[in-house]
């Protein structure tokens, strides 16, 4: 029994540690690299040999073995071998696939029949895969923010007082057992509508095995995003993509940042939702949330979302509240838990 | 770690020779160049013999299985025992028999070899894929007997095409079994049956080389396989006239089952390759002949243990693509008891008659589950593979009154309760078609009715599913 547990506990860890050389993981070295060559080269054109400078908070190993930045690394993983015994066996995701698509065929939805080629198809599904999956990305995290309940857990990410590329592993197992019933739920509901219209034509676009969209994420510095590098894509190109610049606001303590830019990679759904705000490369922000889960290990960050659960129900039994108040309010629940505290 | 670095050594030196042999067959000028043919090689051997191939015992017993296959749907219990424990002399091969213009030279089993049975040689483990947990022997037993008290072989009150049950379970249960089971696997360890001494006294061959020549004759290729093409094989087991010239190899007028037939898993094996860009066939028989050489080449002396070693990665890449062939199969008539059932649906509809298409329904299914279960017939670890084909594919199919077999009673009698929907079996044949391509890496992937879906399912797997938020 235990032989099994030392065994099953050095294959995780193995795994993770072989995150760092699998080009399908954002933290790869390969990806590391990149995106410090990037945005070298985008810095350098901008600024001279200024930009270089620019990179520091990038390559500080004060920012590296941070407080902060240490309890990212064993947050990343101890959720590794959380989640393995967390998330479902039983319901994978062919077993979703397969139900669905027997579903829309049984309910009459059929091969198209449109007599596209198998490349048009590749392009469609790839685009329509990377769309699903970057509004369900999009739409979770902005329901992270707007319910107190969830927000409790997804406070752990936010309480990074760091950035580091290992902080996108900062999240409480409960959020990344969302999110994986998130990334589920989006690709069986592409992948089977896909496979019924267009059946044995489906396939994504990939490069070296990975999506062609997360590739070029990953490699156009998909890391920056978790560090102190402000990085800005510009005005044009920020209403589109998300640019590290952006994301570091949605980090950022200051008050007038609450809220904004909970896109992954497209800038539009912000636009759509009114959350967008624009980066700058001379931004100055500090991150964390000001409470007290910043400065907690590990087990804090574990237990605090329950004790935050705990109140807001104690709370809301006390008030007879039990329901969840509508979203889009004026005043929205996780700024007000957040600012109710500080 | 030296065990991976040997393997891995063995894989290149296989591939080598597989690639060698390849070019030696684009290149053949001569005939029988590639045959299964070798010499003696035996030391102190004074016999008259010149080669040392033998296998007349394993293809005794694919002629039984054709046989039995044919009267099974006869009904004569007596006549079915006969082709599957019975070792008596006289009698028959009905299957494979001389027709005009694909004459065959052996009519009779004891032509083949004399006091040979199926079921004793049959899988010997439980199956878990049936009632009652029987091992294979009993299974089969089992099946004789109930299809002896059915109309033809065919029970559609509990949704069973015996014939086809039989025949495709017997297939794995014996063939299957003993080739990679026991002859591809114990048989190669070096203190059993070693190459420096005669199998058995009097005999032109020696422990080895006929070890390993029962196993190609299980497999049921002819010899000069490596010469056609999977069409022509598969034309060969179907004694189509205008490909017997292809099948008389040595030209003699009459095709000799021991060594010029297509039997069993051979023929399925060249039956998808003839339908997908698959090589099983090809790859299978390469690897049974570049064992035999490799062999051969070792003179009469015993086998070293890199020789085992190497002779050993030959099985893997047999006992691999033949397990393969019989998943494959599977795919494809999973594919059918789905189209089945949308054919059944459209007739409930129009309010046709649905008898035909329920046969069909009940004799795919016992193909289906033949294979399925032969895959378990052979003491090879499916892990959850095996309790997932189990589970989907049932005891029975799914039978109009949404009712299905779900044990046996006291009496032996087949249990049976509601199921769910009839129609919702397709989900079934779905799964099952995704398990079976992602399980056992399925390349022909025929009558596909998942869409392609195993394969986006690989891409998005490599991908990585992400739980990680920004």
């Amino acid at each position: 029994m235990l032989e099994n547990i030392v065994v099953w506990l050095g294959d995780e860890l193995a795994f993770a540690g072989s995150s760092l050389l699998d080009t399908s993981k954002r933290v790869s070295v390969w990806y590391l690299v990149s995106a410090l060559l990037f945005a070298g080269a985008l810095l350098t054109v901008r600024y001279g040999r200024n930009g270089w400078h620019r990179l520091q908070p990038y390559l500080s190993w004060r920012v590296w073995f941070h407080y902060s930045a240490r309890t990212d690394y064993k947050l990343w993983l101890v959720n590794r071998l959380l989640l393995a015994l967390l998330i479902p066996k039983a319901l994978t995701q062919a077993v979703w696939i397969s139900w669905l698509y027997f579903y829309w065929q049984e309910h009459g939805f059929r091969d198209l029949q449109l007599g596209w080629s198998t490349s048009v198809v590749m392009v469609l599904f790839t685009l329509c895969y990377f769309l699903i999956d970057d509004f369900s990305r999009f739409f979770v995290h902005w329901c992270m923010h707007k319910s107190p309940w969830l927000w409790a857990f997804h406070q752990v990410h936010h309480s990074a007082k760091v950035l580091t590329p290992f902080t996108v592993f900062r999240t409480h197992p409960v959020e990344g057992l969302l999110f994986f019933l998130r990334s589920m739920v989006s690709q069986s509901f592409v992948i089977s509508v896909f496979l019924v219209a267009f059946p044995n034509q489906v396939s994504l676009w990939q490069i070296y095995g990975v999506l062609v969209t997360t590739f070029l994420f990953n490699v156009l510095g998909a890391n920056l995003r978790h560090s102190g590098v402000a990085l800005s894509y510009g005005p044009l190109i920020e209403k589109w993509l998300i640019s590290p610049a952006q994301h570091q606001i949605h980090h950022s303590v200051a008050r007038h940042h609450y809220d904004r830019n909970f896109g992954v990679m497209l800038a539009v759904w912000d636009r759509l939702f009114g959350s967008w705000h624009a980066g700058h490369d001379d931004q100055a922000i500090r991150f964390g949330t000001q409470q007290a889960i910043d400065d907690m290990g590990v087990l804090g960050q574990w237990l605090q979302p329950f004790k935050d659960v705990h109140q807001l129900l104690r709370d809301r039994i006390k008030h007879g509240r039990m329901w969840l108040k509508p979203f889009g309010l004026k005043k929205r629940p996780a700024r007000l838990d957040r600012e109710g505290r500080s | 770690m030296i065990d991976v670095i040997n393997y891995f050594n063995l894989r290149v030196k296989t591939m080598k020779k597989t690639l060698l042999a390849l070019l030696i067959t684009a290149g053949a000028t001569q005939a029988n160049a590639m045959s299964y043919e070798f010499d003696v090689t035996l030391k102190g051997y004074d016999g008259s013999a010149t080669s040392s191939v033998a296998y007349s015992g394993q293809i005794a017993r694919h002629a039984l299985h054709n046989s039995l296959k044919k009267v099974v749907s006869q009904g004569d219990q007596a006549k079915m025992l006969n082709y599957l424990s019975g070792k008596e002399e006289g009698r028959a091969i009905i299957d494979p028999a001389s027709k005009e213009g694909f004459a065959i030279k052996q009519s009779q089993v004891d032509e083949l070899s004399k006091g040979k049975d199926l079921l004793s040689s049959a899988y010997d483990g439980v199956i878990t894929g049936w009632p009652g947990n029987p091992t294979a022997q009993e299974l089969l037993q089992q099946l004789v007997e109930l299809a002896a008290n059915s109309k033809q072989g065919y029970d559609p009150v509990n949704g069973y095409d015996y014939t086809q049950l039989i025949s495709k379970f017997a297939m794995g249960a014996v063939f299957y079994n003993k080739a990679v089971n026991h002859y591809l696997e114990e048989k190669l360890e070096a203190d059993q049956h070693p190459n420096n001494e005669a199998y058995k006294e009097g005999v032109p061959y020696t422990g080895k080389e006929h070890v390993w020549d029962e196993a190609f004759g299980y497999f049921g290729a002819p010899a000069h396989g490596l010469e056609l093409s999977p069409k022509e094989v598969v034309q060969i087991t179907k004694q189509n006239p205008e490909y017997f010239a292809k099948a008389d190899a040595n030209d003699d007028g009459v095709v000799d089952l021991k060594s010029e037939m297509a039997f069993a898993h051979a023929y399925y094996a060249a039956s998808i390759d003839a339908s997908s860009d698959t090589t099983y066939f090809h790859t299978i028989m390469q690897a049974f002949v570049d064992g035999r050489q490799l062999i051969s080449d070792a003179d009469g002396e015993r086998l070293t243990d890199e020789q085992r070693g190497e002779l050993k990665g030959y099985a893997a890449t047999i006992a691999t693509a033949w397990q393969q062939v019989i998943a494959e199969a599977a795919f494809k008539y999973a594919g059918s008891v789905y189209a089945d059932l949308e054919k059944i649906a459209i007739i409930e509809d129009a309010q046709g008659d649905v008898s035909k298409a329920f046969r069909d329904y009940v004799k795919h299914w016992g193909e289906l589950k033949g294979f399925a279960l032969s895959l378990e017939a052979a003491g090879r670890d499916l892990g959850s593979a095996q309790s997932g084909l189990d589970r989907l594919i049932g005891f029975s199919p799914v039978l109009f009154g949404d009712m299905q077999v779900v044990a046996l009673d006291g009496q032996g009698g087949f249990v049976q309760t509601n199921a769910g929907i009839m129609q919702e079996y397709k989900l079934n044949m779905i799964k099952v078609q995704n398990l079976l391509a992602q399980h056992f890496d399925l390349k022909a992937k025929l009558k596909d009715k998942t869409g392609g879906m195993s394969a986006v399912l690989e891409q998005i797997n490599a991908a990585g599913k992400s739980a990680e938020n920004d």
